[in-house]
């Protein structure tokens, strides 16, 4: 079975037993038995790579050796048959054939050899990588079950009545909320700065006590009261507030 | 690989965010630390953090599987929205007996402050992007 199968059989058995919800201990613990398991067979194949390697330079010597003997033998021949000692060249001959076949066997066996060679060094190169995957499994095992009991430690700390964890919808709702106060403050805003060249005026013609609020007592009494009073009251206060602004400053500071 | 332990790694988010009122960051201190990152600007979106050995784990809830109306067709929906959603993963989870959907980044160990702002903006956007997209799979909607 392979390690991702066995988490997720462990996930699920998990996922039904209330309580014990985190990637537990027993993932880790998976998780290091494969990482030992793995490490053994590595360990194994590396002294078994070693073992082939030694016998392979072995072998490689002895091929060297036979092979300057062979080259030998085989001047020796080239000898005898120059000189016409056929028989000499004959029983040479005979040494050499059965060196031959061992050469052969010998080449034969190192051919196999090194290719033992090349597939269980592949071998330790795949068994190092899923050494250093299964590290990293540990690591995100780990991980994620800190994050989950820090989740779990929030919900129960912010112990809501439905679901108790903090959730994105909430956070949806609140960005919704939030936009929906901000442009309306927008508008109250636009609505303010858009009043508010008035405001300003108003509210200095009301304090010049310019300002008549035509639905006020005063204002209705003083409409009854205008035709006595149009010839000097108006053009009075007008003149006062004029003066008091702009001409009655210099002119107060002017007289002697 | 350069490894890298929660506690340093709140160290210097704290550090990050000295000063920013849209993030709080707080350590969350037992025998297993984590960081619980609250993200104003996102809704207050939390988000808890850990790093473990050469890899630093980023994770937010999406929603406990009893909100979604038909969990089915609601996983379908997550399986096609995940290879669409840039840098973050939609998942499943059990915490204390409660299936619960969440969203999460992975980031190497070797990461810096910068790296981690950076998966953390991703992650909340996301996120919201993901609730907006699922809304008609849960329920009151």
């Amino acid at each position: 079975m392979g390690i991702l199968t066995k988490l997720y059989t462990l996930l699920r058995g998990v996922s039904h037993d209330t309580g014990q919800g985190v990637v537990d201990k027993n993932a880790i613990t998976i998780l290091d038995q494969e990482i030992r398991d793995t490490s053994t067979q590595l360990n194994t194949s590396r002294q078994e790579l070693a073992k082939l390697m030694a016998q392979s330079k072995l072998s490689d010597q002895k091929i060297q050796a036979r092979s300057q003997k062979v080259a030998e033998y085989t001047r020796y021949i080239e000898g005898a048959l120059a000189k016409g000692d056929e028989d000499l060249a004959r029983e040479v001959a005979g040494k050499l054939a059965p060196l031959e076949t061992e050469q052969q066997a010998d080449q034969s066996a190192k051919t196999h050899l090194d290719r033992s060679i090349g597939t269980l060094k592949a071998t330790i190169h795949k068994a190092e990588a899923q050494v250093k995957g299964l590290r990293v499994q540990v690591d995100t095992v780990k991980a994620t079950a800190s994050v989950q009991k820090a989740q779990m430690a929030i919900a129960s700390r912010t112990a809501g009545a439905t679901s108790g964890m903090s959730n994105a919808l909430e956070s949806l709702e609140r960005i919704k909320q939030r936009q929906l106060e901000t442009s309306a403050r927008l508008e109250a805003s636009e609505e303010l700065d858009a009043s508010s060249g008035d405001g300003d005026l108003n509210r200095k013609l009301a304090a010049a006590g310019l300002l008549e609020d035509s639905s006020s007592a005063d204002a209705v009494l003083a409409r009854f009261r205008k035709p006595a009073q149009l010839s000097h009251d108006v053009p009075t206060i007008i003149g006062t507030v004029v003066q008091d602004d702009q001409v009655g400053v210099p002119r107060t500071t002017d007289t002697p | 690989m350069s490894e890298c332990n929660t506690r340093d790694l709140y160290e210097q988010l704290a550090r990050r965010y000295e000063g920013n009122d849209q993030i709080t960051v707080q350590l969350i201190d037992s025998t297993d630390p984590a960081i619980n990152v609250t993200m104003h600007d996102h809704g207050d979106m939390q988000v808890q953090i850990a790093a473990s050995g050469s890899q630093i784990f980023v994770s937010t809830v999406l929603c406990d599987a009893e909100l979604v109306r038909d969990r089915d067709a609601f996983n379908d929906a997550c399986m096609r929205i995940n290879p669409i959603n840039p840098l973050s993963n939609l998942g499943l989870s059990n915490f204390g007996g409660r299936d619960t959907y969440i969203v999460f980044g992975e980031l190497s160990a070797s990461s810096c402050a910068d790296d981690v702002d950076e998966e953390l903006q991703a992650l909340a956007i996301n996120t919201i992007d993901a609730a907006e997209t699922l809304k008609s799979h849960f329920t009151g909607s």
